[in-house]
């Protein structure tokens, strides 16, 4: 007989037994999007790795609160986006993201005529300015929901509001864009 | 989505975002290093009374195969193939209401036994006080609740060993080794609390019309001494 992997629920259920094999698969299984999340969210790598370890433990020692059979990702980026904006609070600040230098040369990509890579990278860079001045709620919804790709569901859960107001926000987030931006809705 | 949107989601993929480094083993290492305190399960277990021989058999496909029962006062002791899912919680969310000793007396309607030195008694639904003591440098645990009836349930699996003792006389057991998973359950017999993982050593006992239960870091003689010492 073959093992079968184990699904999420029953490594949940493992770790709450106090089975860190368990939880160590779930931690590399997440920490990805986790440090992604905490370094948007909070805009310094040292910082998000800190965010990422903190949350991974107080989340295990929450492993009791958490509700069966509820999905786990949501739960998880609340806790380290919680600790990621901590950090941002106690800093006063946060570094402003970048684009890849290497961004127009993405594998996969039509080669495009250096007037258009040119053209491109302009307007990421403008549109990315734009993102960086708008309240932090604004852009945290933003980068939850377009950068991270998170659902309206999952940011809700990671930002810790409800749907409404993450469609209320990314609304307004966008409407300010737009203008920034020049652009026609 | 729209254009705006279709193009923060390009943006986001090109941001320029550092690898995520291999957390995992600190991670495991702060929580190996500072496994949850053995009393704050407890304590919320605390509330715990063992469930009776027809409880235990009520739930058979969550804890597999029954392989052996002992009976206490108003405890329960179950020896199962596999422990069923349990959680840990904090001390905070599972002591039950924090009251003056008198208070906590009309609260169970029972004469109370516990250490009186301890400031509070943490009431849990109508039947299970407790009070967290200190002693041997350790945190303990002490509860207490009706000897008759059906209050708590343990189960515990293979490598948790069972002992049977003696207390001035009484009726004891000694749990020791892996952890093992504690239920409650109020005087009506309905579920109080979901099964708790307990990780310390335990010891209960029957104390005239009441059953004790003390859990900690303890030794099987320093466990004994204290109760001992409360009798």
């Amino acid at each position: 007989m073959v093992d079968r992997p184990l699904d999420e629920t029953e490594l949940v259920e493992q770790a709450r037994r106090g089975d860190l094999a368990a939880w160590e698969t779930i931690v590399r299984a997440y920490q990805g999007i986790a440090f992604r999340t905490a370094y948007l969210l909070g805009g310094s790598a040292a910082d998000a790795e800190e965010a990422v370890q903190d949350g991974f433990v107080k989340a295990y020692r929450a492993l009791g609160r958490f509700r069966r059979g509820a999905p786990l990702k949501p739960w998880l980026l609340r806790i380290v986006a919680n600790e990621a904006k901590n950090r941002r609070r106690a800093a006063g600040r946060r570094d402003a993201l970048a684009v890849r230098v290497a961004a127009e040369d993405r594998p996969g990509d039509a080669v495009p005529s250096p007037e258009a890579a040119l053209l491109a990278g302009e307007s990421r860079r403008r549109l990315l300015e734009a993102v960086e001045r708008l309240s932090d709620e604004h852009r945290d919804a933003i980068a939850c929901r377009y950068f991270l790709e998170l659902s309206e569901d999952e940011t809700a859960a990671a930002l810790g509001v409800r749907r409404g107001t993450v469609k209320s926000r990314l609304s307004r987030a966008l409407e300010r864009l737009r203008d920034e931006l020049g652009e026609m809705p | 989505m729209n254009e705006l949107e279709l193009q923060l989601v390009e943006l986001g993929r090109e941001l320029d975002v550092p690898a995520a480094p291999d957390l995992a083993p600190r991670v495991v290492e702060r929580v190996e290093g500072r496994r949850p305190f053995p009393w704050r399960p407890l304590a919320v277990a605390l509330a715990v009374v063992v469930v009776a021989v027809a409880i235990a058999f009520a739930v058979p496909p969550a804890r597999g195969a029954i392989l052996r029962f002992f009976h206490l006062g108003g405890a329960s002791v179950v020896r199962v193939e596999t422990l069923p899912p349990a959680v840990e919680r904090s001390q905070a969310d599972g002591l039950g209401e924090p009251l003056t000793r008198d208070a906590a007396e009309r609260r169970v309607a029972f004469k109370l036994v516990l250490p009186s030195t301890a400031s509070r008694v943490y009431v849990l639904g109508d039947s299970l006080a407790s009070v967290v003591v200190r002693a041997y440098g350790r945190t303990v645990l002490v509860s207490e609740f009706p000897g008759r009836g059906e209050f708590l349930e343990k189960l515990v699996a293979g490598r948790t060993d069972v002992e049977r003792l003696q207390v001035d006389g009484q009726p004891a057991l000694w749990l020791e080794g892996a952890p093992h998973v504690l239920q409650y359950f109020d005087r009506h017999r309905g579920f109080r609390e979901e099964p708790i993982l307990i990780r310390g050593n335990v010891l209960l006992w029957v104390q005239g019309p009441v059953t004790l239960r003390l859990e900690g870091k303890l030794t099987k003689a320093q466990a004994l001494e204290l109760a001992h010492r409360l009798d």
